[in-house]
């Protein structure tokens, strides 16, 4: 026996009220044995098969590697499929602690779970194998809608394929929702998404809302057909039956059929099927001289998997204050400041953004903005408006693109003198709730200056080597602006730009990280004054590299 | 840089009487209203009288604060008016007279008037402040009136009934002490004007940076250069305004406390913008210019404020430097 086999025996036997009914044995990988556990209110201990893999007391995958079964306990809260109680401890490398971290778990789950039988606060989803069809997997991304299915409803659901990628070692498909149909193919609703995911070829598929949770026990969800017997209703199984029958031609193709239920009150959550064409799992049954449509007994379901990307569950771990990602927003500049801007907004939570950028992408541009290589050289505006579109299924781009551009230059600069059309402009920039202007365009910060614009009106500047950010939020941003660069504030080196081989325009010399740590500051800056409803000022970030990176916020 | 010369610099660019003929639109127009309050309410009131910051002789020329106290007769609503209905019906009056010409609308004690761009570009901004005595005849003694608070105002909430003051009181009381110590008083809280206009729609009022620059005087030993006293007086709003026993005594109606006209969000606001101020004074003196500018119309040019290209024999267009 060796030493850690021995170690574990001696362990668990000192751990007060546990007894080891089988002790511990190397098997060909893990270490296998079985124990009792008794905690106060049992009346008697509850007995576990005890797994030890060999990373133990390591976690792998974020999973502990210690199972504890009870297949009697499956019915329970917080147990796996397999029979294992669902524990998480606490980090130790010392195997003796470890054991009794684990062991605390066990009893501390008998407790809660066996004994109190208590329920968790958040909701808990059912339990779907993920089981490949094919050697293939499937998924299908839903948000919510503003409809209310009724019990049994039934129908299509348009569905588009995005994307085929890797899951582990297998493939797996991932799709998007497009719209509900009635069973006659009327539009029952479209479900929202980006214009580009929403121009995706569709494909058909089902749907039925069955209210309840397809599962005996709240916990997994049916593993075979005939669990659906009392729930299907027999307009539906006929439906299936016609369905199937009008797509014989495309015999063995595969057709998801979303299963809809309530998870509370408000929300429903979507299962998938997958179907396979000319072998659903039903029949046609004679009875009294009509014909019935049966469910097939003896055939386990093919169930995909399925994800709620609505909007607060994708953005549900992180994103920024509502009065950012609620506001219409409009960046004017998208060379490097302003495609980090945009693409952080986005990633965070924004909707409406709209930019205005005439310039094209050169492969030079890519090492320090959120352009990609592959697209080569196009317009910044058509460029970001994909990425931000592969980013965030919420993206809605307002006014831009290369006419909205240069017509916003031609007008703001033209007609300065005119004031009813200087007028119109302050109108229509009124219509953004914040305007961030990323152009480093003196005469187009004079401008905006003349407007007493009514929207929240941010300007963002950064100095050679990105020494200093500078960022104006006040009215008297111009001046601002060009007194902190005007040579006798901000110090920086001047000389060192970077001159482009062939080009006539030196620029500055930063790089992507240099720029991103100065961006990404400002706006935790903006996000946080906004989110504390207090009022925006002008304010500089300084870094200095003497001694280690040096960052500070200068507010005016 | 020399902070002294530059803080007279912005006085005197800011100084009125560059601003002559912009001045008598002013008055002019300030004249005209007076006389249709005067047509419309008759033996109703008394007469009308400018309150701003040029009776107080503490006016900048970038911001004419033209106010203009409407004292009524108690009874000039009916015996049982109240404040609201006299609030309300010169609002209607001026509202009817010259919503085609101006943009009329209700302020927390007083209606502004727009009035549209003329010729020249010029906007002339009014403010109409109607006040009534307290009882009949006593404003000819005490000069007492009683204003109507139509939206939330500091903490003094919307619809309050009055504020008591006697604003010609007010006046001489700022007036006075600006006149007697003009190389002080007058010029802080000019200065501070020139800072608060450079904030765009501040929520201090100018009359509350007039009563505490005076009670900064008042409470602390403030001599030596320009810079020296402005800063003096920057740290004393930083330090005492925040204070929850810190009181500003309306000079009409002592029990009236100025500090009421602001929240404690916005005093904390005008606390951290004062040290924001000094904070980024210290760090270079250049950046006082960002909170202090002159007036730039009337501003000497320097001929050779671009540094780059200094001594090259050869004028050099400064470089792109601002990247993004």
């Amino acid at each position: 026996m060796s030493q850690r086999v021995i170690e574990i025996n001696t362990v668990v036997e000192s751990i007060p009220d546990v007894k080891i009914v089988k002790p511990f044995v190397q098997s060909k990988i893990d270490i296998e044995g079985c124990v009792t556990v008794f905690v106060e209110g049992l009346e008697q201990p509850l007995e576990f098969n005890v797994t030890i893999h060999p990373q133990y007391p390591f976690k792998s995958h974020e999973t502990e590697t210690i199972k504890f079964s009870n297949d009697d306990l499956i019915e329970h809260k917080h147990i796996m499929q397999n029979g294992a109680i669902c524990i998480h401890t606490a980090h130790t490398p010392v195997l003796s602690q470890k054991l009794i971290y684990d062991i605390e778990s066990v009893k501390a789950w008998i407790k809660k779970y066996y004994i109190n039988k208590e329920s968790d606060n958040h909701y808990e989803h059912l339990i779907v194998p993920q089981k490949a069809f094919n050697e293939n997997h499937f998924v299908y991304f839903f948000n919510e809608v503003d409809y209310t299915f009724h019990k049994n409803q039934f129908g299509f659901v348009d569905y588009s394929i995005m994307n085929n990628g890797v899951f582990h070692k297998e493939s797996i498909q991932s799709s998007i929702f497009q719209s509900f149909l009635s069973k006659d193919r009327k539009k029952i609703i479209d479900v929202d998404w980006n214009f580009q995911l929403k121009n995706l070829p569709k494909s058909t598929g089902l749907f039925i809302f069955v209210k309840d949770a397809p599962s005996k026990n709240q916990r997994w969800v049916f593993d075979e057909w005939k669990d659906f017997e009392a729930i299907l209703p027999q307009d539906f199984l006929k439906f299936l039956h016609n369905v199937q029958e009008r797509l014989v031609k495309k015999e063995a193709k595969l057709l998801p059929l979303f299963v809809g239920y309530n998870i509370s009150e408000t929300e429903i959550h979507w299962q998938a099927i997958i179907l396979e064409i000319g072998n659903f799992p039903i029949y046609g049954e004679k009875i009294n001289k009509q014909w019935f449509t049966k469910i097939s007994e003896v055939k386990s379901i093919d169930w995909a998997m399925t994800r709620n990307c609505s909007y607060r569950y994708f953005f549900g771990r992180g994103k920024l204050s509502d009065r950012i990602t609620e506001s219409k927003i409009l960046i004017i500049g998208i060379g490097a400041i302003g495609s980090i801007v945009a693409k952080t907004l986005v990633r965070c939570g924004c909707r409406k953004l709209g930019f205005i950028e005439y310039d094209v992408k050169e492969p030079e541009n890519v090492c320090r903005s959120e352009y990609s290589f592959f697209t080569g050289i196009t317009n910044k505006t058509n460029d970001l408006l994909n990425e931000l579109c592969l980013v965030s299924p919420f993206f809605e781009p307002v006014n831009g693109g290369y006419d909205y551009s240069e017509a916003f230059d031609f007008f703001i600069k033209s007609h300065l003198a005119d004031t009813s059309i200087k007028a119109e402009m302050k109108k229509h920039l009124d219509n953004y709730d914040i305007i961030i202007d990323c152009s480093t365009d003196n005469d187009l910060l004079y401008v905006l200056s003349q407007l007493n614009i009514n929207s929240t009106l941010l300007n963002l500047s950064i100095s050679n080597h990105a020494k200093h950010l500078v960022c104006a939020t006040e009215h008297n941003r111009y001046e601002f602006i060009t007194s902190q660069f005007g040579g006798n504030i901000l110090k920086f080196d001047v000389d060192d730009l970077h001159n482009p081989t062939g080009c006539w325009s030196p620029t500055f010399k930063a790089s992507y990280n240099d720029i991103n740590v100065l961006v990404q500051t400002a706006i935790k800056q903006i996000n946080l004054k906004l989110e504390q409803e207090k009022t925006l000022r002008n304010f500089v970030i300084e870094t200095d590299d003497m001694g280690g990176f040096n960052i500070k916020i200068k507010e005016f | 840089m020399d902070k002294n010369k530059h803080l007279d610099s912005v006085i005197s660019t800011h100084q009125i009487t560059k601003e002559e003929i912009l001045f008598d639109k002013y008055v002019k127009k300030k004249n005209e209203v007076k006389e249709a309050l005067e047509e419309q309410y008759g033996s109703n009131i008394y007469t009308p009288f400018n309150s701003g910051s040029y009776a107080k002789n503490t006016a900048i020329n970038t911001k004419f604060d033209f106010d203009l106290v409407t004292p009524f007769k108690r009874n000039a609503f009916g015996s049982n008016g109240t404040l609201k209905e006299m609030y309300e019906d010169v609002y209607d009056f001026l509202y009817e007279k010259y919503k085609d010409v101006a943009v009329v609308k209700k302020q927390k004690v007083s209606i502004g008037l727009e009035f549209y761009a003329d010729s020249d570009g010029d906007v002339i901004k009014i403010d109409v402040v109607p006040g009534r005595e307290l009882s009949q005849d006593q404003y000819k003694e005490d000069e007492n009136l009683n204003l109507y608070v139509y939206y939330k105002y500091g903490n003094i909430d919307a619809g309050s009934e009055r504020i008591k003051t006697n604003v010609k009181a007010q006046i001489n009381n700022i007036k006075d002490r600006a006149t007697t110590e003009k190389d002080s008083i007058r010029k802080i809280i000019r200065l501070l004007k020139v800072w608060k206009n450079s904030k765009y729609n501040y929520p201090t009022k100018s009359f509350f940076l007039e009563l505490i620059t005076i009670k900064s005087f008042d409470s602390k030993c403030i001599t030596g250069s320009i810079w020296d006293k402005l800063e003096t007086v920057l740290e004393y709003i930083r330090d005492n305004v925040t204070k929850e026993d810190f009181t500003l005594k309306d000079p009409g109606n002592s029990s009236n406390d100025l500090a009421d006209t602001l929240t404690s969000t916005e005093k904390q606001q005008l606390s951290d913008d004062m040290k924001n101020m000094l904070d980024r004074i210290e760090d270079n003196d250049e950046n006082l210019k960002t909170y202090f500018p002159e007036n730039s119309k009337f501003k000497k040019e320097d001929t050779n404020n671009n540094q780059y290209g200094k001594n090259s024999g050869m004028p050099i267009p400064p470089p792109k430097l601002i990247f993004g």
